[in-house]
């Protein structure tokens, strides 16, 4: 069972994802790189969304799963979206190399952060 | 129920057990929505990269290069919002004669759209980059081209294949 040092250490890794990509916006005077806190808070909204909209008749219905499945494919859009956008913005030299490395960790961090919080502490109503 | 599938299958080897899965079927989803994401952003990279002060050439990405992956875009929405079950109607009695019908002309215009892109995309490469020499800075606009339309290509097909696993995953569960 997720106690409390499993709340600190989540909250720790999400202070230092946070600190990357600042640090990755703020060191180098251009704040771009806050796209990518972004896209990665913005992933797992859609999966919610759909997942509230499918939860009436999810039993022997085809239909209804559908809307669960492009949650899931938004999700996936967003997620690559995260690593992709500072990959563009490097490669065009509207931002630095450094300043990629440092927000595509800093991101990853973040996004990996939201997830486990939401594998940890998920309520348990499925059997 | 696992022999009762057996019966019906073609080849001699079968189709290994975890394909069948919930969990595949989640993961090839989001690899699906991975997939186009990458060919979003693999055009986009070149239509940023013509705009920056990095391009110092003559050539530039304007609509016309757009128009291949517009076509893929919608070739593979097409494909996707078929209902499956609609696609087989001589086994079913609740689809009709036309539905099936009408729900494979729509099909054939969903691989059209998606080929004609991903030729189109081959054409605006040759016609507007390699005939004209361009070098390699200004190639990637045409290469980055195609290689988006085959990735919403790949990405079609995944989600294709994710989506007919589900038909066996809730007959399993059925019975």
């Amino acid at each position: 069972m997720p106690g409390l040092k499993t709340i600190i250490a989540l909250s720790f890794i999400l202070a230092i994802g946070f600190l990357l990509v600042i640090l990755s916006s703020a060191l180098f005077g251009n704040y771009l790189t806050l796209l990518v806190v972004a896209t990665y808070v913005v992933a797992p909204i859609p999966n919610w969304i759909c997942g509230k909209a499918a939860q009436q008749d999810d039993f022997m219905d085809n239909g209804s799963n559908t809307v669960v499945e492009l949650g899931r494919f938004i999700t996936g859009f967003l997620v690559v979206m995260g690593i992709a956008l500072p990959v563009v913005l490097a490669h065009t030299e509207a931002i630095t190399i450094q300043a990629m490395a440092m927000s595509i960790v800093g991101g990853l961090l973040i996004y990996s952060t939201i997830i486990s919080f939401g594998m940890f502490f998920r309520e348990q109503e499925e059997f | 129920m696992a022999n009762g599938l057996s019966d019906h299958r073609i080849f001699r080897f079968p189709k290994p057990q975890w394909l069948n899965s919930a969990y595949t079927r989640t993961a090839g989803v989001h690899a699906a929505g991975a997939l186009f994401s990458l060919a979003l952003f693999t055009f986009i990279d070149a239509a940023t990269f013509s705009k920056s002060h990095l391009n110092g050439s003559h050539f530039h990405v304007n609509f016309v290069d757009w128009i291949p992956g517009i076509f893929s875009t919608f070739g593979m929405l097409i494909i996707n919002s078929i209902d499956k079950t609609r696609l087989s109607g001589d086994n079913f009695s609740y689809s009709g004669d036309g539905v099936a019908w009408k729900a494979r002309v729509i099909l054939f215009m969903g691989f059209a759209g998606m080929a004609g892109g991903l030729a189109g995309s081959v054409t605006v490469c040759v016609l507007k980059y390699v005939v004209t020499d361009a070098l390699w800075p200004e190639l990637w606009f045409g290469v980055a081209n195609i290689v988006a339309n085959a990735l919403i290509m790949l990405s079609c097909v995944v989600l294709w294949v994710s989506q007919n696993m589900e038909d066996d995953y809730t007959y399993n569960l059925a019975l």
